[in-house]
């Protein structure tokens, strides 16, 4: 309870209150987290219940105009799935991938990141001649040539079943140096200070000198990227399912609902790509604001790589 | 600005190219391109239809499914084992050589060594020259399917062939990857247009053959552009905005935009391929009974995936051969009938139904994979719970020669035009040393399908052979062999003006040759 | 320099000796290829021959071994699908996506300077305004739907413009251009426009916060003092100086860009690399594939190697021979 007096006195809540956009794009952005969070619950159908399912109700349009039917508001897609709950439960997936994505990035980068900055020397070279190697080369090609040898590799039938924990570790491969750069650079300017020379002096070991004393002095700037590598993430995982190298359409993720869609749009049913487009931009769009907000308050020192 | 529009009606003539006021260019999109220029490297659908373009076939389907005459004027049996072919003279290749007897021999022989075709031709001998004019196929057993075969047959120019390319290989070579002389050369062939530029995957040019030796052809399409479009989307698309003339296939979604169109017109035309689903009795036991086979057919909506999915442009199957085949029987019809198949089930003793993986393609029939999907949630209503997964066709044969789920889809389309294909491929024993049964995945085997197939082969009293089909197809219908779907149907898009159904036929192969444009 | 320039050359080996490795490792489970090259019908002992034939049946190491040997001898490997050699393939590819990369540049240099610089002397413009937002939303569409969106109104709805690939195309000095027919590069607009569409905003905000950093410096205020034209100070003293971080970052973004041609290509079936890559996945054309991992390997290696000399000429402050 102090502490949450205590954060409603600070500047951060204060500069946060007086910002409509952060506002907005918080609210917004908690709301359709709870939303994807609760989907099960909301929806009004479960798109992943095949006996609920029937083709003939294919491709209706949404409810106010000709042809629509009730049940549907925003229609149904080729399947006959109602178009609103599988749009909820594809927003479930991506939000799902995007910061299962993150957290795999940010502890694999954090790891890396403390241990060369920490030990420096031989590690540290090499660990980090590993990451510029591959931050030499776009985060979407990784991506893309990682999911396609993963989906190779695992065969088409055994990659689909696995898509969600693949896609995760795809993506948080394909973004990690962010992670141990900025984390690295901050080790290098903490490990100077008095407090580390201190522990250092009364013989604590390195690993706990490392995770309890070094580790939470970094993690203003970690904070500040995640909130970007979200968006980010969702934006890759959109990009390999639209490709075909991502969500498989029994499971779609707003990508692949998107890329299901293209088909049609010659055809005249915009809304299967249309509803799930504006769906993915508004959540990118509300998550790069409030990132950029919270990067121009707390204003830490980022590595610009 | 006169002088602009001078330039750009200079600049679109030199682009045009030889386009002459009768002689029109058309601008084809097709889903993929000729993968090579050896027409006998690789047998594909693509591939087959290039042959008509630049080749000529000793004789083809007519749209009533008859043969009708091309490089050979007349047959005659001469004996069970021979038929003798009349050829057409004074026909010349593209090359300025002339045909003769002496190029079909060496075109089967040349199948005969190409991995494609060989099963195929199994059954033939290398074709005895009687004169410059004159050839005898004989097949090593009676064979009733010799014409059939004859639709294959697109005699090369042999002088071109043969000799050693620079690189100092055999020009006659098959080669399956890498170079060959006939992989890279521009082909040359007796056919109605001749290949004047190819580059793979983007392009190829095709010019009206001036001299082509049949006089009543009454195509007037000047040049051809082919630009393959993979995205079905962005074929259509390419048609409506008048990027391209003629597409196919057409996606089923976009039948009423094209149709409503007043600058384009859409075509279909019944085809051959069936397609079904396989239920592997080696891998569950309940497909074993054929209660649970019946039941699983009972509960397919296979009209409503007709009307639904396929937007009306398939023809729902109760059976595998298509109407005009032999072996069609017009009693076997589809079934839909969702509280007998329950009670099936319940009578088989699964009521409560059990589950099962499957398998189905994804970029190889038309909206395959939405078929499989549609037909997952049906199992659902009797408790089947389907565990599915698409895969695109090139990971596809793998998984499907693996036998690695319980339901299998597949498509077939008759290599013969004939019913016995079908039997020879999907229903009979899978048997590894003959190679019938191939496509079986569902592992069905019944011996007396097997031995009536058998004798259809041989067989060449047609009476009796229909017959013989008839019982076949009967047989498998009433053991539900497979869940049948149904017979995909080509469908086109066309500028306005070009008249397309007189050249087009059961098969998926338009005869451009012939197409006219008013 | 020259010891900076060796170990990028080493590095590069590194990493293509790696990727080329991680591509054979996963080959034996990669889908057959030689189930693409063959009719549907060939039996499986006629495809085990094939197989063994284009000894796809040797150990993993026997055929990275031979990949390697012949790799020194610039040989990458024979594409299965196009039946040439994997590197042809590529080159003749390249063309595509280079000039699809420099459409784009080509829009974004022409409309980014113009309009940071406005909206950055201009902050208050009602045309500023709106160009920030649009910017904002900008950087959260994804590239795909911004070209669906493209196309379904300038292709489909109000048919202007071509939606699918590169048009008639003339062929100068083995460079396969689509930029010197009227054709070609109608072609040529909606691909770049919607591959322009990632980075333009990013870049319009770029100029503008560096601008407005610069404008408000020390020697900008003395600039005024002097009593210089509004246009002398803006352009000459202030715009000068927001360059080089620009040009710093368009080197790195090029890279970016280059990635992004990927799902751009596979929309409008531009016949570039990235949609040769894709096709060879869906074909399992391994061959072409582990080719296509060294290319773009050798490329991004080219491309960082050249950016980092740049960077040093341009700003002697940082020493590219060492560690940071």
């Amino acid at each position: 309870m102090r502490g949450w007096q205590r954060f409603k006195k600070s500047y951060f809540f204060y500069s946060f209150r007086r910002d409509p956009v952060a506002l907005t794009s918080f609210t917004i952005f908690f709301f359709l987290v709870l939303v994807s969070l609760f989907a099960p619950a909301i929806a009004p159908h479960n798109p992943y219940d095949t006996s609920t399912i029937d083709v003939m109700d294919a491709e209706l349009p949404p409810s106010w105009m000709d042809g629509g039917e009730e049940r549907f508001w925003l229609g149904t897609d080729i399947q006959g799935r109602d178009l609103y709950s599988t749009m909820l439960y594809g927003l479930r997936t991506s939000v799902a991938i995007g910061i299962g994505a993150v957290l795999f990035q940010g502890i694999l980068g954090i790891v890396v990141g403390l241990t060369a900055g920490y030990v420096g020397g031989r590690v540290d070279s090499l660990l980090m001649r590993v990451a510029d190697i591959q931050f030499s080369i776009p985060y979407l090609i990784v991506a893309i040539i990682t999911s396609a040898i993963f989906q190779l590799a695992f065969g088409l039938g055994r990659f689909e079943q696995l898509a969600m924990p693949l896609l995760i570790v795809i993506i948080g491969i394909s973004e990690w140096p962010k992670y141990a750069r900025t984390v690295r650079a901050s080790v290098l300017g903490e490990k100077q200070k008095e407090y580390v020379e201190a522990a250092r002096v009364i013989g604590l070991n390195p690993a706990r000198i490392m995770y309890r004393h070094i580790l939470p002095n970094t993690l203003t700037p970690v904070l500040v990227i995640s909130t970007i590598q979200v968006a980010q993430a969702v934006m890759s995982e959109a990009a390999l399912s639209f490709l075909g190298l991502g969500m498989p359409v029994t499971k779609p993720s707003l990508g692949s609902l998107i890329k299901a869609g293209f088909q049609y749009v010659f055809s005249g049913s915009w809304w299967i790509s249309t509803f799930p487009g504006i769906l993915l931009v508004t959540f990118t769009l509300v998550v790069i604001l409030f990132g950029d907000w919270l990067r121009d308050v707390l204003n830490p020192k980022l590595y610009k790589g | 600005m006169k002088r602009v529009i001078m330039v750009c009606l200079a600049l679109s003539l030199v682009l045009g190219g030889t386009a002459t006021a009768e002689m029109k260019t058309l601008r084809l999109a097709l889903a993929s391109d000729p993968e090579t220029l050896d027409i006998q490297q690789q047998l594909s659908g693509n591939m087959l239809e290039f042959s008509h373009w630049v080749f000529d076939p000793l004789v083809r389907y007519a749209q009533d499914m008859s043969f009708e005459p091309r490089l050979a004027e007349k047959w005659e049996q001469i004996d069970p084992l021979t038929i003798r072919f009349h050829l057409v003279k004074g026909v010349k290749f593209h090359s300025g050589n002339p045909f003769t007897a002496k190029d079909v021999v060496f075109t089967v022989n040349r199948m005969k060594q190409s991995v494609d075709f060989k099963g195929l031709f199994e059954a033939f001998e290398t074709p005895v020259i009687v004169d410059d004019y004159t050839v005898d196929i004989k097949t090593n057993k009676p064979y009733s399917l010799v014409l059939n075969m004859a639709t294959y047959i697109f005699p090369l120019d042999s002088v071109f062939y043969t000799g050693t390319d620079e690189k100092g290989q055999p020009k006659d070579a098959v080669v399956k990857a890498g170079y060959s002389f006939a992989n890279e050369t521009l082909p040359s062939g007796t056919g109605p247009y001749r290949c004047t530029f190819r580059e793979q995957g983007v392009r190829m040019e095709l010019e009206r053959n001036p001299d082509y030796w049949d006089k009543n052809s009454p195509g007037n399409i000047g040049k051809v552009i082919l630009t393959p479009i993979k995205e079905e989307a962005t074929r259509v698309a390419a048609l409506l905005s008048g990027d391209v003339d003629f597409i196919y296939p057409v996606p089923p979604q976009d039948f009423d935009r094209i149709d409503k169109d007043p600058k384009v017109n859409l075509f279909t035309y019944t085809g051959g391929r069936i397609i079904t689903v396989q239920m592997n009795q080696n891998r569950l036991e309940a497909f074993k009974d054929p209660r649970v086979r019946q039941a699983i057919n009972l509960a397919t909506n296979n009209v409503g995936i007709a009307e639904k999915i396929m937007r009306g442009t398939a023809t729902p199957a109760g059976q595998l051969s298509p109407k005009g085949y032999a072996g069609h029987d017009p009693a076997l019809v589809p079934q839909y009938d969702l509280a007998k198949a329950q009670a099936l089930m319940k009578e088989a003793g699964y009521e409560n139904g059990f589950e099962a993986s499957m398998i189905a393609t994804n970029n190889r029939y038309v909206n395959d994979e939405k078929i499989a999907e549609a037909f997952a949630a049906m199992m659902a209503k009797i408790n089947i719970k389907v565990n599915l997964k698409t895969i695109p066709k090139a990971q596809y044969w793998d998984e499907f020669d693996k036998q690695v789920a319980d339901f299998q889809l597949v498509g077939w389309h008759s290599d013969t035009e004939d019913s016995g294909n079908f039997y020879e491929f999907l229903a009979m024993c899978p048997n590894k040393e003959t190679g019938y049964g191939q496509y079986n995945s569902g592992n069905y085997c019944n011996p007396e399908v097997d031995r009536l197939t058998l004798a259809c082969q041989t067989e060449t009293d047609l009476t009796k052979r229909t017959a013989m089909l008839k019982q076949i197809e009967k047989i498998l219908y009433d053991e539900a062999f497979c869940v049948y779907f149904h017979w995909q149907n080509h469908s086109y898009g066309a500028a306005k003006g070009l008249d397309v159904l007189p050249i087009v036929n059961v098969m998926n192969f338009p005869y451009i040759g012939d197409l006219v444009w008013n | 320099m020259f010891a900076f320039i060796v170990r990028r050359v080493f590095q590069a080996i590194l990493v293509m000796v790696v990727i080329a490795f991680i591509g054979f490792s996963v080959q034996h489970s990669i889908g057959d290829p030689v189930r693409d090259m063959v009719g549907e019908r060939v039996s499986l002992a006629e495809r085990e021959a094939l197989r063994e034939q284009l000894g796809l049946n040797d150990p993993v190491l026997a055929q990275f071994g031979r990949f390697c040997w012949k790799a020194l001898h610039g040989d990458l490997g024979t594409s299965y699908f196009h039946k040439r050699p994997a590197l042809d393939v590529i080159v003749s590819k390249a063309p595509a996506t280079l000039e699809l990369v420099f459409g784009a540049t080509v829009i974004i240099l022409s409309f980014c300077f113009p309009v940071g610089i406005y909206t950055a002397i201009q902050p208050r413009a009602w045309f500023s305004r709106f160009v920030m937002a649009v910017s904002t939303i900008g950087v959260a569409v994804p590239v795909f739907l911004t070209a669906i969106v493209l196309i379904y109104v300038f292709g489909v709805e109000l048919q202007w413009l071509p939606t699918y690939g590169r048009g008639v195309t003339v062929n100068v000095g083995g460079w396969d251009t689509g930029l010197l027919t009227a054709d070609g590069l109608l072609h040529l607009i909606l691909p770049s426009v919607s591959l322009a569409s990632i980075m333009l905003p990013l870049y319009i905000r770029l100029i503008r916060s560096e601008m407005m950093e610069v404008l408000e410096t020390e020697y900008i205020k003395f600039a005024w003092a002097k009593g210089l034209s509004r246009w002398r100070v803006w352009l000459l003293h202030a715009f000068k100086n927001t360059l080089l971080p620009v040009i710093t970052v368009f080197g790195v973004e090029i890279g970016i860009l280059f990635a992004f041609t990927l799902l751009t290509e596979t929309v409008f079936q531009w016949q570039g690399m990235g949609f040769m890559f894709l096709e060879a996945v869906e074909r399992s054309d391994t061959a072409l594939l582990v080719a296509y991992l060294v290319v773009v390997g050798v490329m991004f290696v080219v491309i960082n190697t050249i950016v980092d000399i740049c960077y040093g000429l341009i700003n002697p402050m940082v020493r590219i021979a060492g560690n940071p």
